[in-house]
């Protein structure tokens, strides 16, 4: 079970990188196609462009520190509110492979909710921050779930 | 295991910034000759207002650029520096 804990582990820490590093690539880009934006509307004299571009512009950086400052802390406080083992045998293991599992998924689907928000912003669409805060609330709700389902599982199937 | 995926990806993005940096100067070239005839024709037959509007618009112009090319690197700067491990 630990062999298997460790394997899925890796498996999703590897993802978070690989996910982080897009997310930078895809931030940079989407703060280039505003700024395009902002240059194109101030020549024609669009104004209303110019001012989507730069709120647009000031979401892309709110949401990259949001991605990279507020969600590892928001996944710290969660896993620490995680019981790990409620009881012993294999709903013990069990349990620790949940809670390790539970965490990195929720994670990933926060830091997955923000990119998909930075790459909608980087090919011209309006950047969704609030579909990903929403996102990022579900997430959260999630791991609030299943902190009360694992002692309650090992409650019933059985404790030490 | 993500690595040949994520080199794929960063190929594209940087394919993509480059072709938008080009975009961006091509499109500030244009926006500065624009301006450029707005100033010199308001100075012609004596418009002073529009030749005024035409020199902030260039000076607005070159600072957007500026920005682009001087403030996005040091955001993406920021951002690798801020890359977190992972936190599970």
């Amino acid at each position: 079970m630990n062999a298997a804990t460790s394997l899925m582990v890796t498996f999703l820490r590897e993802a978070w990188v690989a996910l982080a590093g897009a997310f930078i690539a895809f931030a940079l880009l989407a703060g280039i196609a505003q700024i395009l934006r902002v240059s194109s509307g101030s020549v024609l004299g669009a104004n209303l462009w110019v001012w989507e571009s730069i709120s647009a512009l000031a979401s892309i950086i709110v949401l990259g520190l949001f991605a990279f400052l507020g969600i590892p802390q928001i996944v710290h406080a969660l896993q620490s509110s995680l019981p790990g083992a409620g009881g012993c045998g294999p709903i013990s293991e069990l349990g620790t492979l949940a809670s390790g599992l539970i965490g990195g998924l929720a994670a990933l689907r926060m830091l997955k909710a923000a990119f998909t928000s930075m790459f909608s912003a980087s090919i011209g669409g309006s950047s969704t921050f609030a579909k990903a805060l929403i996102e990022c609330g579900e997430a959260i709700f999630g791991m609030v779930l299943a902190s009360a389902a694992i002692p309650l599982a090992a409650f019933f199937l059985g404790t030490c | 295991m993500f690595d040949p995926i994520m080199e794929q990806i960063l190929a594209i993005a940087r394919d993509a910034w480059a072709f938008m940096a080009g975009l961006l100067i091509v499109v500030a070239l244009l926006g500065g000759l624009y301006y450029v005839l707005q100033g010199t024709a308001g100075a012609a037959f004596g418009a002073s207002r529009m030749t005024s509007m035409a020199i902030i618009g260039v000076v607005g112009l070159v600072i957007i650029v500026l920005f682009a090319f001087l403030f996005l690197p040091q955001i993406g700067e920021l951002l690798h520096k801020f890359q977190p491990k992972a936190p599970f």
